[in-house]
């Protein structure tokens, strides 16, 4: 209150030093109004700083911008590979038909396919070179299945059944998301390498026997569907339709999760992260 | 009764009748040797009364088609006539008219003939004075005489046409088997780069299907039936569907007039010629092509290893699948359970 005062003498004082008489009414005026102005401006920092305090507390960084890019790429080039190469495998249905009408023949197709594989084959490598880093060993560590991974599942299963009302406690990864790391792990290989040796087929036939390729195509086109299927089936289910996080679970885009989901779906890592921020 | 007798006493009368009337022309034209000289060259005017009468024309004076011919002898030579004077639609004679004269217009010989090129025109094919009907043996249009037909002028086609497996089995009198027409049409014949030929190579896989998914020709023989199947299947046959003309069609690696078994060692595709046949397209193709079968039907247990990799995949993908949806049901039950008894 003190400086308050300071201040509007100050402004008083130079007022007077060039000349001008103020009324004392006019002096009371300028009191009242330079204490309401600060008065807000203080109020204001405090809501901010108070805000920021709120977001720290509520939401945790599940997964690191590199992560993110990876995912995000991952998905572009496979939902291209997956419209431009089913046409191919189902070239006989009547939608087929229509896309190859559409996009304006095979040749077409053939293009934007590999331009698909070289955004996987992208992913590939960075997430290859990204697992020798010191959170990609870290990431990797948590990825691998374990004894508890299997007791889990079990353990879901008979809450599903309501046989027990203890939901199992997951760490950073469950089951489910350890799977789903195993099944693109699974993919990518078969994809990739089955995909190579038809893309560059003229340079391998004089290289590996037909039957290899033969096996390469059988291979890629069925992994394909799998993947397709696993996709729509599983993916869609527990990134959209899974009532939880209908109809949209943004972590892997935003990196954020909240600490109430946080607490329910990933108990055991948020248990270690409050130890860790508690022991700081 | 009396009826049906008068009308086959007056048709004999009138057949009879043809033949004495006609008996005029040949009394010249039915030696054998009769011939005149024209531009230097000796011209025979030899018709051969026999076959004429076993013609699908015996019925008709000769002098119906020769119509400026009104005396006999006549003194000057007889305009050129030609097929289409009746076999026009729309005729009042009832010769038969199919869509086949204004296919050949259309067609390569017809539009060589039009710019004045040396080109066969229906005579060429169905003789003058001798046409038959195309199932009578003796037909120059008969499947066993159309090679012979058409090689009149393709000579080199044909020689090469009964080195192929078609042309054998054609001298072994098995008419089942692939002459020109059969794939080449008659009438409507198109360079193979017109889209409405059956040779473009859009279309030769539907040339080749007519007979070789035909079940009951290609049992008989012993030739596999599923090849054409298989190809459809394949990328070569996807690409062929969808707009790239450049890929293999049957013809690409078989060869066309002279094709051979892959047992032959001339063949395109014995195993020691694959490496050249493939490499026409695939520059680095090396005896590896050999490594491997050819015409794979992935669910077909003659397909080798690829069988089993097709078995594998089908049954693991539908584990797979099975086991996440019974997960994703029992996840549900289980909150709609909870939800329900709250």
């Amino acid at each position: 209150m003190k400086e308050e005062e300071k201040i509007y003498e100050e402004i008083i004082n130079e007022i007077e030093k060039e000349g001008f008489k103020i009324k004392e009414e006019l002096k009371e005026k300028i009191k009242r109004e330079v204490k309401e102005k600060i008065k807000k401006e203080l109020e204001e920092e405090i809501k901010k700083i108070k805000k920021k305090e709120e977001k720290e507390e509520e939401y945790f960084i599940r997964f690191s911008l590199n992560v993110r890019m990876q995912h995000f790429i991952l998905a572009l080039g496979c939902i291209l590979l997956i419209i431009t190469g089913l046409p191919i495998k189902f070239h006989e249905s009547f939608w087929a038909e229509i896309y190859f009408k559409i996009t304006g023949g095979i040749q077409v197709s053939r293009f934007l396919h590999r331009i698909g594989a070289t955004l996987l084959v992208i992913v590939a490598m960075w997430h290859t070179i990204y697992l020798f880093t010191k959170e990609g060993r870290r990431e990797f560590k948590e990825l691998l299945p374990t004894k508890k991974d299997f007791l889990d599942f079990f353990q879901n299963i008979k809450y599903f059944l309501k046989l027990t009302d203890e939901r199992p406690k997951f760490g950073r990864y469950s089951y489910i998301e350890k799977f789903d790391y195993w099944a693109v792990y699974w993919g990518m290989v078969i994809m990739i390498g089955s995909g190579t040796l038809m893309w560059f087929h003229n340079f391998f036939l004089g290289i590996i026997p037909k039957f290899i390729i033969d096996i390469a195509r059988e291979a890629h086109s069925d992994e394909a569907l799998l993947a397709t299927l696993a996709i729509i089936i599983w993916h869609w289910y527990n990134a959209h339709f899974n009532p939880e996080v209908f109809p949209f679970n943004p972590t892997i885009f935003t990196g954020k999760i909240s600490k109430e989901r946080m607490m329910k779906e990933h108990p055991l890592e948020y248990e270690k992260i409050m130890k860790e921020k508690n022991k700081e | 009764m009396k009826k049906t007798l008068l009308f086959f006493l007056i048709l004999n009368l009138y057949s009879q009748d043809i033949v004495s009337r006609n008996r005029r022309c040949f009394l010249c034209h039915g030696k054998e040797d009769y011939k005149i000289i024209e531009d230097g060259k000796e011209k025979s005017l030899y018709v051969s009364p026999g076959e004429y009468y076993q013609s699908v024309h015996k019925d008709f004076l000769c002098t119906a088609c020769h119509y400026d011919v009104t005396t006999i002898p006549h003194l000057r030579k007889p305009k050129k006539i030609h097929c289409l004077q009746c076999h026009y639609a729309g005729n009042v004679v009832g010769a038969p008219v199919k869509e086949m004269p204004e296919k050949y217009k259309e067609s390569i010989h017809g539009r060589a003939k039009e710019k004045g090129k040396e080109a066969p025109d229906c005579i060429d094919c169905h003789t003058t004075h001798y046409v038959r009907n195309p199932s009578d043996s003796l037909s120059t249009i008969n499947k066993r005489n159309v090679p012979k037909t058409c090689g009149k002028c393709h000579s080199l086609v044909k020689e090469e046409y009964f080195k192929g497996v078609h042309g054998k089995a054609l001298l072994k009198k098995i008419y089942e088997t692939a002459v020109c027409n059969d794939c080449h049409k008659e009438h409507d014949i198109f360079p193979p780069e017109d889209p409405r030929s059956t040779l473009n190579p859009k279309n030769v896989v539907a040339t080749c299907e007519k007979c070789h998914s035909d079940i009951t020709i290609m049992k008989k023989y012993g030739v596999p039936i599923k090849q054409v199947e298989a190809f459809k299947e394949s990328f070569h046959g996807i690409a062929l569907e969808y707009g790239i003309v450049k890929s293999a069609n049957c013809v690409s690696c078989h060869g066309s007039h002279e094709i051979l078994p892959s047992k032959d060692p001339n063949s395109p595709i014995h195993p020691k010629n694959l490496a050249n046949t493939c490499g026409k397209c695939h520059p680095r193709a090396s005896e590896n092509v050999a490594k491997g079968k050819y015409h794979v039907i992935p669910y077909e247990k003659e397909a080798g290893v690829v069988y089993y990799v097709y078995n594998f995949f089908k049954w693991f993908t539908f584990l797979v699948i099975f086991g996440l949806i019974v997960h994703i049901i029992l996840d549900l039950t289980g909150r709609g359970l909870r939800k329900f008894k709250k």
